[in-house]
């Protein structure tokens, strides 16, 4: 008998190790093809700020002795058909393409996920009204809308071009933040927050904002990668900003007339779109990996 | 503003109706109860009696929307119903806290545990810093968290249940609260840490002199640690009394069939285990006369037709529901 309470005791006590076992906090790592990205981007951009500096040819510049000419040493991506170097058009057009993705977003973000959590976490007769007013506005094809306003707010610029596609994507924003947050805000964590005495700004930004956060910048970076696709469309429709000014959707664009004869006016600027979506989608994936606490790993 | 001193909280005829597109579900319907300090008062009753929905509304927790709450809630004076979440919230952590059923889920994923803690320190005592991490860290100590410094910057991912609801407990118990409602504190929990759990909030309670109210549907829970027990069907309490009453001297069929449907070690083995006919009742078509009738083997026509109110007993503070109660010890020995 006393053999058995003891051999009890000894379970008692291997349970209670058994239940304080400490998990391994180790972060998966980024991985080189992570900083490959980061690398991409960080020359991308410095590409498009320092544009002038760097010894890069003038993107307006006509070379009348390369008319639409395939890649050499005088022009390493080629020449269009007004004999402009396609490398130059590249840089410069990347201006146009990553500031209206990263600005459009800005504006998208700055006004759609600060009222999809007010609204999501507050409910009531907010969240029906703003939900109503975004659901009207979900059901107009933005693409129209776009496109309308664009077509009559002459001249056109980039900051306009910015502010329609940054307003017309509110709505979408809207919806995956007020989501995002509807599964959160009912969970136990932020009632106990709340019964703590915490105010609702403070569930807002510490309870919140933190677990959404994952979704938010993937949507983030899919909406960059949209909105410069949308600009390439908006080009391709003459929409975008004005000729002979370059961008990454005006160039496809332009080059859909000689693409049998200079597929090269069509590849660089697509290659340039396809990597710079790859990586931030690449370098999103891995940050969300690295960073996810709520998982264990062993 | 309270009548009576040692009346830390009282709930009189409170009532918790969600407006449900089916019409009006009465979750809680009518319920009064006192509780003294320094008691530990246990809630029990089925699945969907009601017991939770009670706790989050003696708190003042309940949706913004779609629910109609109508009784009283004096909480150490200070009224609970009806009033704006800022002033409720005056009240939350440091007259009553709550620990909640899943510590899965009631420890915020992406904030390290110590800043948890802290973060109610900071805010609602205004303590500095470091003041509030020493602290923390002190509660951590506590709750029985061993080497507490470093796990104060764990996440709750790298800890396992029993220890994830030690951390919420001392969440809870940051700001020194007078009443700690525990709702289900050990269901989520395998059973020696169930023990562990409950054997902790015991001498918490000493310690930090608070009352304790522990909701449960483990009547083994409730029958060693409460002084008093409330006994919970369809949203309203069918019996109420101390501990020993309940468990010895119960009046309510309910009661009886709820103590008889748990399994009794001194069974001999293979021994069926008695459970309760009949599924708890449809909160939104109840009937209008007692609503454990269907379910009842004493049921007569008029339980059918009546709704038996809470009725005093022989012994002071036991009241039960119910037209036909089971005779009491007394009754039978004269019998």
């Amino acid at each position: 008998m006393s053999e058995f309470i003891r051999e009890t005791e000894l379970s008692q006590e291997a349970l209670l190790e058994a239940s304080m076992v400490e998990r391994p906090e180790k972060n998966e790592p980024l991985g080189p093809l992570f900083w490959i990205c980061v690398g991409w981007l960080a020359l991308n951009i410095i590409g498009a700020i320092f544009a002038n500096v760097l010894p890069v040819q003038s993107p307006l510049n006509q070379d009348y002795n390369f008319v639409n000419s395939a890649p050499s040493l005088h022009h390493i991506f080629g020449t269009d058909d007004l004999g402009r170097d396609i490398f130059a058009r590249v840089v410069y057009g990347s201006r146009v393409s990553i500031a209206v993705g990263v600005g459009a977003m800005v504006i998208g973000f700055g006004i759609g996920a600060p009222l999809g959590m007010l609204a999501a976490y507050r409910r009531g007769r907010f969240d029906t009204f703003v939900t109503t007013v975004m659901y009207v506005l979900l059901a107009f094809p933005a693409i129209i809308a776009v496109i309308a306003v664009l077509s009559f707010w002459t001249p056109r610029s980039m900051l306009k071009i910015i502010l329609v596609i940054g307003f017309a994507s509110v709505p979408l924003v809207y919806r995956v933040i007020r989501t995002a947050t509807l599964a959160i805000a009912t969970k136990d964590y932020v009632i106990a927050a709340k019964v703590q005495g915490a105010t609702d700004r403070r569930i807002l930004m510490k309870e919140l904002l933190p677990n959404i956060a994952p979704i938010g910048i993937s949507f983030l970076l899919i909406g960059i990668a949209t909105v410069v696709t949308l600009e390439g469309a908006l080009a391709f429709l003459g929409l975008s900003v004005n000729p002979p000014t370059p961008s990454w959707g005006n160039m496809i664009n332009e080059s859909r007339t000689v693409l049998a004869e200079n597929p090269w006016l069509v590849l660089f600027p697509s290659l340039a779109l396809c990597l710079f979506l790859l990586c931030l989608n690449f370098i999103g994936d891995r940050m969300r990996s690295h960073y996810d606490v709520t998982e264990v790993k062993l | 503003m309270s009548t009576n001193p040692d009346k830390l909280l009282v709930v009189n005829n409170l009532a918790t109706t969600f407006n449900t597109s089916a019409g009006p579900l009465p979750a809680v319907g009518g319920v009064s109860f006192d509780l003294n300090k320094n008691e530990t008062l246990g809630i029990v009753g089925e699945s969907g009696s009601g017991k939770t929905v009670l706790a989050r509304t003696v708190m003042g927790l309940q949706p913004r929307t779609n629910v109609t709450v109508t009784g009283s809630v004096l909480l150490n004076g200070h009224e609970m119903v009806g009033v704006s979440e800022d002033e409720k919230r005056k009240y939350w952590g440091t007259e009553v806290a709550m620990v909640f059923q899943d510590p899965m889920t009631s420890l915020n994923p992406v904030m390290r545990i110590g800043k948890q803690i802290d973060e109610t320190l900071r805010v609602r005592l205004g303590m500095s810093k470091n003041d509030a991490k020493a602290k923390a860290i002190e509660l951590l100590e506590l709750v029985g968290i061993p080497s507490p410094s470093q796990r104060y910057s764990a996440f709750p991912g790298q800890l396992s249940g029993g220890m994830r609801q030690r951390v919420v407990i001392a969440t809870a118990l940051a700001c020194s609260p007078k009443l700690l409602m525990a709702d289900e504190p050990t269901t989520g929990l395998d059973v020696t840490i169930q023990a562990q759990i409950l054997n902790l909030l015991e001498d918490l309670k000493e310690q930090f002199h608070m009352s304790v109210v522990l909701i449960t549907h483990d009547l083994g829970v409730v029958a060693t640690r409460t002084s008093r027990i409330i006994v919970m069907y369809a949203g309203r309490i069918v019996e109420m009394g101390t501990t020993r009453e309940v468990f010895t001297n119960h009046r309510m069929p309910y009661t009886r069939a709820l103590l008889e449907s748990s399994p009794k070690v001194s069974n001999p083995s293979h021994t069926r285990l008695i459970t309760i006919p009949g599924r708890p009742p449809n909160l939104l078509k109840l009937n209008q006369g007692c609503s454990f009738a269907p379910r009842c083997a004493y049921a007569t026509d008029r339980c059918h037709q009546q709704r038996p109110e809470l009725q005093i007993a022989e012994e002071p503070g036991h009241s039960f529901a119910c037209w036909n109660p089971l005779p009491s010890k007394r009754e039978a020995a004269t019998r």
